[in-house]
């Protein structure tokens, strides 16, 4: 026989505020343990909730992002479950009103374009991190990323593989990147996917037992869980090798199997209820308004904008993954009407530094407007290349003007031709040798020449320029 | 038995003590439970703050029953207190007696300290919500507890009052600072009538009803129409009342696991063992019987027909309380039945707190504001806080009943 | 109400009651049932739930992050810590 395979997914995004949803500890990932604590979010008593008014505005763009109804009026409820990692024994999150109801998103197939359904978008606090040490055979626990704000996006089971799959979690994470609501890193655990699955024989409507499946920290991780639990479940069904039922299952990638799940969570009485200390959040036209006018255009659509600019699809594809780069593509054009050296300043000379220091794409922090200045001395030949490569160096160290700093740094190209020949004439004059063999016809000959005019030069002079008048200068002497 | 569980080394300004559920730097905050025992909080709570702004000093922490919901001290794990005529009295109302404080603030979560009042002729103003801050007392039912002062008299409650009310950007139930500066001047008593609870009082006994009887005497000479109203809706505000606190009671309890602080039991060998140990060994039979129940009220089957009907019964005794007010100026009941309990009393029945509290639910349910002053109970518009003390005042001034008096005397 | 349902609640709340124990919450939960009566009677199909009593909204924060609370106050009450970390017994998922 064969089969469909039905699935819906719940992402988890962790929203890229500075501080936490309900106290004001950092939302700082990657520090040592409980460094980023108060009372609040270790569960001690006293403490009152207050919302962050970023994370909602984020649970609104997300919303947005993925053309979701956004519920005017939101409130929190409360979840309680006994869990090490979850200091109150409860979490905040919104179960009677979400933020956003009853999206859509769009995803390549092979059959052609799909719309995956989104039943909501909830607000949420994230729970701690559990280190298990197995040394003293106890449960380590890290209140960090307690309350860090979260959405939890929910889609109908509208996706039937895993390309499926994939495909959506990367049309989500493009979506909410650009519209910089995370940096959905599933390496960092910022993003977060759990996966309930269940198959059918072909063109049966009645759906077979669930599974929901947790703990894939990649995409492959994820296509190997799904090929798994499919297999799991035809075995199940054809060989009855074993009873499916209900439930939560965990995937030990090294193991490449999936086990059955006997946590807390997995009880399923969470008594929610209205949370009495956080008061409803009333979206009025304003406010809604407001975050309209953040939204960045879809990133297709900025892709062929930039495209239409005169860049390659490469350079645009780059560009657009990253709001925080097209942000600063976009600051550089418009300061030096140059598409192409833009884009190729950011996507070599900005992603090298940047990768050097151990920084991503979003961490570029350099002032696009100072860029597209930089880049266009580059193009008016006011400066070199390789000089304007040392004032990008100091540009990601500090704000400064490039034009400013070629200046007070002796950066200029000279103009006076006679004072170049002059030089290139003592240097000629003292390597006699070279100029010789590069008469003779080995071209090579000519590179140390010219190493050694371009720094007594001080970089100061356009490559080519330079050469042509070192060739000229062999040749009459 | 203890009334203070700690006592302050020194005591800059006028003597306040604190219920031990307000979370103080300076010493312990138990909750009166054992699971709660010697826990020191890192902040003290925003009344302690302006306390001492206002030139008060914390002279210690008044003993409270488990979570501070029972009927008067009972359940707490330090003990309860009683008084030389063997009755249950509050730590708090013991200590107002004995003059060791100008004044005691505590977190009125099931309306022990209007009991504690009415019964010891005190004064007890639970002031209406979100006026004063609840940032930093410990969490029991935080729709409808607020942080309450009680003291010998209306005058020496309005002045702490006034030190405590305004805004605070920390609890996001915080009333904005205009609007609990309400709570500090009286306003006119427009209507001059007040309303008499006809099922509230008929439920007391004839030693609160002739407390009763003073006030309404006291009334009619100052000016005012008594009228007796039909209070069923504000009787039906406890069962509600019992539903909503219980279901709250229990999620802000679940903190308490032995994980972070306080309590963990020696038998701890699986984390379900530390956490049931823990919380089996640490609470009280009341709180637990209460975590049960609020946790089913709070279940699939029963949310829709238990829980949200209790909100919606919360918004029927709102609107039941706006439409008297339309009328009269307060509402007049009592704060509790009788004029003492005795431990026997409790021991045969020790669940009296949710039914003790008919008189206590309407005012809680509601966020209103309630006086109590010699023996009575006024329960006003939302901000009328002043205005019922100031009169709660005249009347304890000027009559001091007999009657109160002899009961108060009884007792001790 | 019944026995079953009380031992559900009892691990779901994590508490263990004794037989004793037991038969004296049924009790207190057909206490408050039969107090339920005349909530009951009160018609409230057109009612609005009420969850909170103040017509509070938008009660909200900027997004600025303070100093955090020195992890070793925090957890100088700690049943049991290690290295910095909260300790419980190994949790199994």
């Amino acid at each position: 026989m064969r089969y469909e395979t039905v699935i819906g997914l719940e992402v988890h995004v962790e929203l890229a505020t500075d501080s936490k949803i309900f106290c004001s500890c950092a939302n700082r990932s990657g520090d040592e343990q409980n460094s980023h604590v108060c009372p609040a979010c270790c569960g001690m008593p006293g403490m009152l909730p207050v919302t962050n008014k970023r994370a909602v505005d984020l649970g609104m763009t997300a919303g947005m992002m993925l053309n979701c109804h956004i519920n005017r009026t939101t409130t929190f409820d409360k979840k309680s479950y006994y869990y090490p990692d979850l200091p109150g024994s409860y979490q905040t999150t919104q179960w009677f009103s979400p933020v956003a109801v009853n999206g859509t998103v769009r995803i390549e197939t092979e059959n052609g374009p799909k719309d995956i359904r989104v039943k909501q978008i909830h607000m949420e606090e994230d729970a701690g991190k559990l280190v298990h040490d197995t040394l003293s055979n106890t449960t380590l626990v890290d209140f960090n990323r307690t309350s860090v704000p979260l959405i939890e996006i929910v889609s109908q089971p509208d996706l039937s593989s895993a390309d499926e799959v994939v495909a959506y979690l990367e049309r989500l994470r493009s979506l909410l990147r650009f519209a910089k609501v995370s940096e959905c890193r599933m390496e960092l655990g910022t993003m977060r996917c759990d996966v309930n699955l269940s198959i059918r024989p072909e063109g049966s409507d009645k759906l077979g037992v669930r599974t929901e499946m947790k703990n894939m920290n990649s995409i492959s991780a994820i296509r190997r869980a799904i090929a798994y639990e499919v297999d799991r479940h035809i075995d199940a069904i054809e060989n009855g090798t074993e009873e499916l039922v209900q439930e939560t299952r965990r995937w030990d990638d090294e193991k490449g199997m999936s086990f059955a799940m006997r946590n807390k969570e997995t009880a399923g009485d969470y008594r929610y209820f209205p949370d009495p200390n956080v008061m409803p959040i009333v979206i009025d036209d304003e406010w809604y308004g407001r975050i309209q006018g953040t939204l960045p255009p879809f990133p297709e659509v900025k892709k062929q904008q930039l495209i239409d600019q005169g860049l390659t699809e490469y350079d645009a594809d780059l560009l657009t993954q990253s709001r925080v780069l097209c942000d600063c593509y976009d600051a550089a054009f418009a300061a030096s009407g140059l598409a192409k050296e833009c884009a190729n300043w950011i996507a070599t000379n900005c992603l090298s530094i940047l990768k050097k220091n151990g920084q991503t794409m979003d961490d570029l922090e350099i002032d696009g407007d100072r860029l597209g200045q930089l880049v266009k001395l580059v193009g008016d030949g006011v400066v070199s290349n390789a000089n304007a490569k040392k004032i990008l160096e100091v540009m990601f160290e500090e704000d400064v003007d490039p034009k400013a700093y070629a200046e007070a740094n002796d950066m200029i190209v000279s103009n006076d031709t006679d004072a170049v020949m002059d030089v290139i004439r003592g240097i000629v004059a003292a390597n006699e040798k070279d100029a010789n063999d590069f008469r003779g016809g080995n071209e090579k000959a000519i590179n140390p020449l010219f190493g050694k005019c371009m720094k007594e030069l001080k970089g100061n002079c356009a490559p080519q320029q330079l050469r042509e008048m070192l060739i000229a200068c062999i040749m009459e002497g | 038995m203890s009334l203070l569980i700690n006592k302050a080394q020194e005591t800059a300004g006028k003597p306040v003590v604190l219920e031990d559920l307000v979370l103080t730097t300076a010493m312990p905050t138990t909750g009166g439970s054992k699971m709660l025992d010697g826990y020191m909080s890192l902040f003290d709570a925003e009344v302690v703050a302006k306390l001492e702004a206002a030139g008060y000093g914390i002279a210690g922490k008044a003993n409270i029953g488990e979570f501070g919901f029972d009927l008067m001290g009972e359940t707490s794990y330090f003990g309860a207190c009683e008084n030389e005529a063997g009755a249950l009295v509050s730590a708090a109302s013991q200590l107002l007696s004995a003059s060791e404080a100008q004044a005691v603030v505590g977190l009125d979560v099931n309306g022990v300290q209007r009991r504690a009042a009415a019964q010891a002729g005190q004064v007890c103003v639970k002031p209406t919500y979100g006026t004063v801050s609840r940032f930093g007392t410990i969490a029991v039912v935080c729709s409808g507890e607020a942080v309450c002062v009680s003291a010998n008299t209306a005058a020496e409650a309005q002045d702490v009052l006034s030190a405590i009310a305004g805004h605070d950007d920390k609890d996001g139930t915080s009333l904005p600072q205009a609007v609990c500066e309400k709570v500090k001047t009286p306003a006119e008593l427009a209507h001059k009538k007040i309303a008499l609870a006809k099922s509230l009082t008929a439920a007391a006994d004839e030693a609160v009803k002739s407390c009763i009887d003073a006030f309404v005497a006291f009334a009619q000479d100052a000016g005012f129409t008594v009228e007796e109203i039909d209070d069923a809706l504000l009787v039906a505000a406890r069962p509600a009342w019992n539903v909503l606190m219980s279901s709250e009671l229990c999620n802000n309890v679940s903190r308490f696991d032995g994980v972070k602080y306080g309590y963990r039991s020696a038998n701890a060998e699986t984390i379900d063992d530390l956490y049931t140990n823990s919380r089996t060994e640490a609470f009280g039979e009341l709180l637990k019987n209460t975590i049960l129940f609020g946790s089913e009220m709070l279940s699939e089957e029963n949310y829709m027909p238990r829980y949200d009907k209790s909100l919606r019964m919360r918004r029927v005794v709102v609107e039941e309380f706006a439409r008297l007010f339309g009328e009269y100026d307060a509402v007049l009941m009592p704060a509790c039945s009788k004029m003492a309990y005795t431990p026997a009393e409790v021991a045969a029945d020790k669940f009296l707190c949710f039914k003790e509290n008919m008189f206590t639910a309407p005012a809680s349910i509601a966020g209103l504001p309630a006086v109590v002053a010699g023996g009575v109970q006024l329960v006003g518009p939302a901000f009328s806080d002043a205005a019922l003390l100031a009169l709660a005042g005249q009347f304890d001034a000027a009559s001091k009943t007999p009657v109160a008096c002899e009961a108060s005397e009884e007792v001790r | 109400m019944n026995k079953e349902i009380l031992v559900r609640l009892e691990k779901l709340n994590q508490l263990r009651l004794t037989e004793e124990q037991e038969a004296e919450t049924l009790a207190f939960f057909a206490e408050r049932e039969a107090d339920m009566a005349i909530v009951d009677a009160v018609d409230t199909q057109e009612v609005e739930r009420m969850v909170h009593v103040m017509p509070l909204e938008n009660v909200l924060r900027e997004d600025r992050a303070i100093e955090p609370f020195e992890r070793e106050a925090l957890q100088a009450g700690a049943p049991a810590a290690e290295d910095g970390y909260w300790q419980v017994p190994r949790t199994v998922d």
